[in-house]
């Protein structure tokens, strides 16, 4: 066969999967030098031990592939240190994690950042229990390697610097202009800098970083919602 | 434009089938009209009423012919214990292996966000409904152990617990007669932290 191979073993990570014909599995991974694309592996539903129960989200993967179109074919897969045990909410936002790059990320775009970002922001999702501010940097390091990255730090009209007791408006694709008066969709000049420098969020400031992203997300993302956040019912908002 | 021969229209709609491809199609097309018609007939009529007359089980949404199923009509059943399952093939499944005598609840799905599967689609309102009727006092999670199964034995367990209802899970880990060697890490580390006083 001349098709190009990639016997690997290439790190990667499973993003999705289904079902596909009687035993085989469609796989959407996730690499560091591929970026995302379809691959097949045939025959692994019927193979009990080692089989398909690898082939999930969130294992740690050293897989190789081969062919040449759209979809690939696997040609080899094992485990690639212990698989990240995420639990309940953890779970959901892993979920979330995989929808958000499902629905930004095109295929076949390498973002050698974005690997890494996304194996930390798991393990950051398995260890600890600070999940809003491993999600929003997630969110926001996406953004930036995806070429959509928010200012933070400075005003966008006079490019100052963000006066953290101060009340801004982010106007979509351009920053934070400060306003006057506080209403519902403005945001503390503290929340912008502690987006920006990854730190810790208290109550308030953590409902507007959300409600910020959230924003953000959906210009990008269009006008289908994302379905993992009807796992987290109201609670997540 | 003229029809399509009817031995090519049978053929294809004979792959509809799982695990039929359009040689094994051609067989079966072949066999029933050369070798046994009458035979063919039956499935044809039985197919017909089955899929005209089977639909779902009001109370734990399995296939049924009736309004609600065997499982929950009966009245020697325990209400006490209801066993949640991913599919009517799981349902039946445990009907056959083991001897439990609760109620079912089949899902027909499990959470899944990235195929557009939420809360909804897998008949948690239903769900609910039965839950806050009162006479639950165990919910089984018998969900597979994927991640979506366990997200959604997650979900359901948050729902028991906001209304006071023990939710337990199905055990996993070494499947019996198997060989600690040959069973993979994820496997190995939960029938560990999972382990039983003898």
């Amino acid at each position: 066969m001349a098709a190009p191979d990639h016997p690997g073993p290439h790190p990667a990570f499973v993003l999705h999967r289904r079902a596909y014909s009687n035993t085989s599995l469609l796989l959407e991974c996730l690499t560091a030098a591929n970026g995302r694309f379809p691959v097949i592996a045939r025959g692994v539903r019927a193979r009990s031990p080692g089989g398909a129960g690898l082939l999930q989200p969130f294992v740690p993967l050293l897989i190789g592939w081969s062919g040449r179109g759209e979809v690939k074919t696997l040609t080899s897969f094992e485990i690639n240190g212990a698989a990240i045990d995420l639990e309940g909410r953890a779970l959901y936002c892993g979920f979330y994690v995989n929808e958000v790059l499902m629905r930004l990320l095109e295929r076949h775009d390498p973002h050698e950042a974005l690997f890494g970002l996304y194996r930390e922001t798991l393990a950051g999702l398995a260890a600890d229990n600070e999940i809003e501010r491993i999600l929003r940097r997630f969110e926001r390091l996406l953004l930036t390697e995806l070429g959509y990255g928010l200012l933070l730090e400075r005003d966008a009209e006079s490019g100052a610097h963000i006066d953290p007791d101060r009340r801004y408006h982010y106007e979509l694709e351009r920053g934070p202009l400060p306003v006057r008066a506080a209403s519902a969709d403005t945001v503390k000049g503290s929340t912008l800098l502690a987006l920006a420098q990854d730190r810790r969020l208290d109550g308030e400031e953590r409902k507007e970083a959300r409600r910020l992203m959230r924003r953000v997300l959906a210009h990008y993302l269009g006008d289908r919602p994302l379905k993992s956040r009807e796992l987290f019912g109201s609670a997540c908002g | 434009m003229s029809q399509k021969p009817l031995l090519s229209q049978l053929i294809e709609a004979l792959c509809c089938l799982p695990g039929v491809g359009p040689k094994s199609a051609r067989r079966m097309a072949f066999h029933v009209l050369e070798r046994d018609r009458s035979g063919g007939r039956h499935l044809a009529e039985v197919l017909a009423e089955a899929v005209e007359k089977i639909g779902h089980c009001g109370r734990c949404r399995t296939l049924s012919e009736s309004g609600i199923c065997r499982q929950c009509a009966n009245p020697n059943r325990d209400d006490a214990q209801l066993c949640v399952v991913e599919t009517p093939a799981e349902m039946l499944a445990i009907e056959q292996a083991i001897d439990y005598r609760g109620r079912y609840f089949v899902l027909g799905g499990r959470l899944s966000p990235l195929d557009g599967i939420g809360p909804k689609e897998i008949g948690l309102d239903l769900l609910e409904q039965r839950l806050a009727e009162g006479t639950v006092q165990e919910i089984i999670l018998a969900t597979n152990p994927t991640v979506e199964g366990e997200a959604t034995a997650h979900y359901i367990g948050e729902m028991a617990k906001a209304r006071g209802i023990r939710a337990t899970r199905i055990a996993h880990g070494v499947p019996l007669g198997g060989e600690l060697e040959y069973v993979d890490g994820g496997t190995l580390s939960h029938a560990f932290t999972g382990r039983q006083e003898l």
